[in-house]
């Protein structure tokens, strides 16, 4: 019965190839799907013939997850940047036209021209001009860096709404991979899903896997809290909807367990959640004390004395919510920057005398210096020059130091805020670049190459053909022993 | 990393896409400083010298205002410097036409109309303006220093009178004025006009400009006094002598009297005259300064503008080269990607 088994064998062959067919189309048509791994369809012979046993994918754990990690701190990192520019956009202005560094220079040269000519009263009108420039240039920046931790902490409760939808995706294709392995159905489709998942939840928040009987994963946080075993862990977050200066922002809870922002312009903070919270608890509020050590200073040196030095020096042309004091020396005061104005006395635009600024007594009689009212009084108006030129003592709390000038105070934070973007920026392009690579690699590993399956698929038309030639030639053979029978 | 023979399809499209997404961007920042001469972003590019590089843009607009200033304060001085040329011109004439009354060569008339002359011209110098500002009125400089001791109505010549009055006992037009004598006058100009002029006489009822001047910064950290006041003693004994002279020369006076006040005037003149040359060679040093300080400051912006050359500008022909050679490596790379995409076997597969 040779020639029977040899039929069978054929027609099993038959069907074997065209099943090979099936997988060669299948991976044709997802070779550009970076979340698909290549299937290989193994033969493996048992007598009497051969048969397909089982699909086999693709699938490199290592890679997949140095992809994952890598994924996770490209995606911190240029969370971290996109925070980084915007707030060097908002608060300093393009190529830092509207920074307090800036305006705080505009402002010295205004007083100066009115020093040399205080006789002249739109030149005090300038003057004053200039120092409307220097507050909102403080009030614009404190009022646009709380804009942004409010949206930053927006962001955030939107990427935890993600992440505990993801953890309901992977759920249920962790499920559906550990039923269909039990089962021993082919489960390529569930673990493709799953993968996928995996990446989108890593972008998030930096993940390690492990690997349980019947294909089942557990995922647990890069700081160890479990996010998914059997069943998925909620992730919580009370999400703040505005900010004021001083206030901190809460925590997002991954099965209790905080989540710790991250360090640094090269960040070790991986995934977005943890570098939207250094932006929102550490970038942003440092650029707030900055801003308020500036306005602080600002204060302190256009103060207003008393010529017979009886009086305390009282709020001048720059005022606050606390005037006529003056904010204690070297100790930020949260929400200067916002709180600071011009002193009524002064804003000829609410019918304030800017020529105050000229002769003193913003604050009554006691603190005039100009006596006689003589119109080319300019010892205040130099005095005030030299004082913003004095060294003033800042608080080390804002990241700066505690000397310097109000100018050079006020470069240091475009200094500090840049510096950090530059670190920012670099570190960006090589965690970018690693995750190029390490996707490359994973996708050499497990992804399709169309020219391979081209060739395979020659081969396999090659084999149908001769099993179809064998079929023949044993329908040929028996047919000739037919036909000697009859 | 695990290198593997096996290369998918989509790495080989993928890896093209990202160099050239790169070379996309970079193409973009550096066209940017090609045609700014100015590096793309400047936080990128010095990170934590931006701040430096912010400062020096700052202080050299700071500087720049305060050579303006500068200008404006010269052209004060100069004109401080003119005015006081002329104050000098008309006393020596003042002073030629006293030594000819002393000798007794010029009559009574010509030394009276002189010294008329002489009060209105002096009156006229001090009260200059200068951009609607009095030049000689210390910071005063919206209030006229000096009024004109021959007008109608002059306090200086109200408090002149009662000055004589209170020490001659009657007024310098009376009769009794003939009597008075050369040693009486001389007591009169020492014991009353030259108190009055050196003391709290002068700012009451003659001036009202301001002793202080205008204190201006003409650098960074130097403030000098960069105006004169008509308050100066050189000033005041011209402007006396000569008002003085215009008065008495008036009234019914004796030789005697006259020539004592003559003389009296021709040693306050020349006394005037050598604090004024004074008063001009302080100026001089001062708008000495001025300019020096102008110069420095100059100097400065220069090494500002130099070092922010250094920090932000772009050798406009690398930037030229590096926007050549990446059009040269974009474009090959859409002729890489066609030819790869040409690259597959089904075109070969009949």
């Amino acid at each position: 019965m040779s020639l029977t088994s040899a039929l069978s064998i054929a027609q099993t062959a038959l069907l074997n190839t065209s099943r090979q067919t099936n997988i060669v189309s299948r991976n044709i048509s997802d070779a550009q799907n970076p979340d698909y791994s290549r299937r290989q369809a193994v033969i493996a012979s048992y007598a009497p013939g051969a048969r397909v046993v089982e699909i086999q994918r693709s699938a490199n754990e290592q890679l997949f997850r140095q992809n994952l990690a890598a994924l996770s701190s490209f995606t911190g990192q240029s969370a971290l940047l996109a925070g980084l520019d915007d707030l060097a956009m908002s608060v300093n202005g393009v190529d830092n036209a509207t920074s307090p560094a800036t305006v705080i220079g505009q402002f010295q040269e205004a007083l100066h021209l009115f020093a040399t000519t205080p006789s002249n009263r739109t030149l005090a009108e300038n003057a004053v001009d200039a120092a409307r420039q220097v507050v909102r240039a403080l009030n614009d920046g404190s009022a646009a860096i709380q804009t942004a931790r409010a949206d930053i902490d927006k962001s955030i409760s939107e990427a935890v709404t993600s992440l505990n939808s993801l953890l309901q995706d992977f759920h249920a294709a962790n499920s559906e991979v550990v039923a269909g392995t039990r089962a021993g159905r082919d489960v390529s489709e569930a673990l493709d899903k799953r993968d996928a998942v995996l990446k989108k939840i890593s972008e998030f928040i930096p993940i390690t896997t492990l690997k349980r009987a019947d294909n089942d994963m557990v995922i647990m946080t890069g700081e160890g809290a479990m996010l998914y075993e059997k069943l998925p862990r909620t992730i919580t977050f009370d999400s703040i909807p505005g900010y004021s200066p001083g206030a901190t922002g809460n925590a997002v809870y991954v099965d209790g367990v905080a989540i710790v922002g991250g360090q640094g312009g090269n960040t070790s903070a991986s995934g977005t959640i943890a570098a939207m919270m250094q932006l929102r608890d550490n970038v942003a509020p440092t650029m707030q004390s900055q801003l308020d050590e500036i306005a602080r200073a600002m204060i302190t040196a256009m103060a207003e004395t008393d010529p017979n030095g009886v009086q305390p020096p009282a709020a001048g042309l720059f005022t606050w919510s606390g005037a006529p004091a003056i904010p204690p020396a070297g100790t930020v005061v949260d929400g200067l920057a916002a709180s600071i104005s011009i002193n009524a006395a002064m804003d000829f635009s609410i019918g304030g005398d800017p020529v105050l600024l000229r002769d003193g007594g913003a604050n009554g009689a006691a603190y005039i210096w100009n006596t006689f009212s003589a119109a080319s009084y300019s010892d205040l108006l130099n005095s005030y020059n030299a004082k913003l030129d004095d060294d003033q003592s800042f608080d080390l709390a804002a990241g700066l130091g505690s000397g310097g000038t109000v100018g050079t105070y006020s470069a240091g934070a475009i200094s500090w805020l840049e510096a950090m973007r530059q670190t920012a920026a670099g570190a960006a392009e090589t965690k970018n670049a690693l995750m190029v690579h390490t996707a490359e690699a994973l996708s050499n590993a497990t992804g399709v190459n169309i020219d391979q399956e081209m060739s395979i698929l020659l081969d396999l038309e090659n084999a149908y053909e001769a099993s179809v030639r064998l079929i023949r030639a044993v329908d040929d053979m028996l047919a000739a022993l037919f036909a000697a029978v009859r | 990393m695990k290198t593997s023979p096996f290369v998918s399809t989509s790495s080989v499209t993928q890896a093209v896409r990202h160099s050239l997404l790169r070379m996309q961007t970079n193409l973009i920042s550096s066209q940017k400083e090609l045609s700014t001469g100015r590096v793309a972003d400047m936080g990128l590019a010095l990170g934590s010298k931006t701040g430096e590089a912010v400062s020096f843009k700052r202080d050299m607009d700071r500087l720049s205002g305060i050579i303006d200033s500068n200008t404006l304060v010269s052209a004060r001085l100069k004109s401080t410097q003119e005015a006081m040329n002329q104050m000098t011109t008309v006393a020596q004439t003042f002073l030629q036409t006293l030594t000819a009354s002393v000798s007794g060569d010029a009559s009574q008339s010509i030394v009276l109309t002189d010294a008329r002359g002489t009060v209105e011209a002096l009156t006229s110098v001090l009260n200059t303006t200068l951009n609607g500002e009095y030049l000689f009125a210390g910071i005063n400089t919206d209030v006229k220093p000096v009024d004109n001791f021959n007008a109608p109505g002059s306090t200086a010549k109200a408090a002149f009178d009662a000055a004589f009055l209170g020490h001659f006992g009657f007024a310098q037009t009376a009769p009794a004025a003939a009597n008075i004598t050369g040693a009486q006058m001389d007591n009169f100009i020492d014991a009353v006009v030259v108190p009055q002029i050196l003391g709290t006489g002068w700012e009451t009822d003659w001036s009202s400009a301001s002793d202080q001047g205008i204190q201006t910064r003409i650098a960074l950290n130097e403030t000098t006094e960069t105006s004169v006041s008509a308050n100066e003693i050189g000033i005041k004994k011209l402007v006396v002598a000569a008002a003085v002279v215009a008065d008495l020369f008036s009234a019914e006076l004796s030789q005697e009297a006259r020539n004592a006040l003559s003389s009296k005037a021709l040693s306050m003149v020349g006394e005037g005259l050598s604090a004024l040359a004074d008063l001009q060679s302080r100026t001089g040093v001062v708008e000495n300064r001025v300019k020096r300080a102008s110069e420095r400051l100059e100097m400065q912006v220069d090494l500002f503008e130099r070092n922010i050359l250094d920090m932000e500008g772009v050798d406009p022909y690398e930037a030229k080269t590096r926007v050549d050679t990446l059009l040269t490596q974009i474009e090959m790379s859409y002729a890489l990607t066609a030819r790869i995409q040409q690259l597959s076997l089904v075109k070969f597969l009949a």
